[in-house]
């Protein structure tokens, strides 16, 4: 039997400038908010960016983004949902809305590859993806299926972020998965030590970004999240990162 | 309207996909390449037909050479090891059908075991569109 999604994925992928997965080894450092942020940050600057939630059993950048939930429309494959002009999303969570996706390895496989076989998006100055903790399914599939792959590391401060995060970049460098850089979220002045694990893993420092206590009562918001300085602070970094060369 | 449904996205990549696998087709007779349609995926088989022949005559290869079977779809409970069909799930609401149309592993948000309630099963066969090695 032969699989042909893996060529259609190509095709879907053909009018994508640059595809950038958000990671992280440790849950809660806030990817799928840097993620988000980053989408909302290059959309208001012109930008014409999808974001597709990867996180198949935990989806959130909808809630982080006020984007109602529902079945897409179709146009030769299914259309990402609209957002705010310039930002579209896609997510499990369109089908399963607020039911619970328990999958296994080859599942969450399928879904990757369905997901990304059966979605257009166009033409896109960059899809941005909201990945699960860890190396799974999701990054082995797509540094597999996506060879544009680039990746964006989030981590927090705290030692013990540090330290896993650190593993990651190992992983991610012996996969041979592009890192663009290492954004310190959630900071209170205290990104150094990000800055010190990105410069010792050799990858670039992508930018501080500051705790914001605005960010709760602003989710669902997307004005209102685009408008806090943490988002303006990944808006900046992430800015940068595209606007420099690709790394090797 | 036909023009627009998401199977064309499965045919692009079921044509991709043979035009990597057997070049120009020469050597393809009608009929020779078997595209597995998957019961519970529902694809509506007139569209991916269509869609199929359409962009069929945009390439390389030949007309008329896939052939479309329905593959039943069988499920598998891991913790009871209750098999069972699709037929046992005619209570699936039509948004429920729809969403496992476009992605079928949003079945086990919405699919049980009839036994023992687990959404911990396995789709053993018939999950989506596949192509059977030519001839076989």
């Amino acid at each position: 039997m032969i699989d042909p999604r893996q060529a259609g994925i190509r095709r879907r992928l053909a009018g994508v400038r640059r595809v950038i997965a958000f990671c992280s080894a440790k849950g809660g450092v806030g990817k799928s908010f840097c993620a988000a942020g980053a989408g909302l940050a290059l959309a208001r600057a012109g930008r014409t960016v999808g974001l597709l939630d990867l996180d198949l059993p935990a989806a959130s950048a909808h809630l982080f983004l006020g984007v109602q939930m529902r079945l897409p429309e179709e146009d030769r494959g299914i259309l990402p949902l609209p957002c705010v002009p310039g930002l579209a999303l896609m997510s499990a969570a369109a089908f399963t809305r607020e039911r619970a996706l328990a999958l296994r390895g080859s599942e969450v496989s399928d879904a990757i590859l369905e997901l990304l076989c059966v979605t257009q998006w166009g033409r896109r100055d960059a899809l941005l993806i909201d990945m699960p903790p860890g190396i799974g399914e999701e990054a082995l599939d797509l540094a597999r299926l996506v060879p544009q792959l680039e990746t964006v590391v989030v981590s927090t401060p705290s030692m013990v972020s540090l330290r896993v995060v650190e593993r990651l970049l190992a992983a991610l460098e012996q996969m041979r998965v592009p890192v663009l850089g290492v954004l310190a979220n959630m900071c209170r002045g205290d990104g150094d030590g990000v800055r010190r694990m990105a410069e010792r893993r050799g990858v670039a420092f992508a930018g501080e970004i500051p705790y914001d206590p605005g960010v709760e009562p602003a989710l669902g918001d997307p004005a209102a999240l685009g408008g806090l300085p943490a988002v303006r602070a990944i808006g900046e970094a992430l800015g940068a990162i595209l606007g420099g060369p690709r790394p090797s | 309207m036909i023009e627009c449904m998401h199977e064309w996205a499965l045919a692009d990549a079921v044509i991709a996909t043979a035009q990597k696998r057997f070049g120009g087709g020469e050597r393809l007779s009608p009929g020779s390449v078997t595209v597995l349609v998957g019961e519970l995926q529902a694809i509506d088989r007139e569209i991916l037909a269509f869609a199929l022949d359409s962009l069929l005559a945009e390439s390389a290869l030949p007309a008329g050479i896939f052939r479309l079977a329905t593959e039943p779809a069988a499920f598998l409970c891991r913790p009871c090891g209750r098999r069972w069909g699709l037929a046992e799930e005619a209570g699936l609401a039509a948004e429920e059908r729809e969403a496992i149309h476009f992605l079928p592993e949003s079945a086990h948000a919405f699919v049980r075991c009839p036994s023992c309630g687990s959404a911990d099963f396995s789709v053993e066969k018939g999950r989506g569109v596949s192509i059977a090695e030519a001839g076989s």
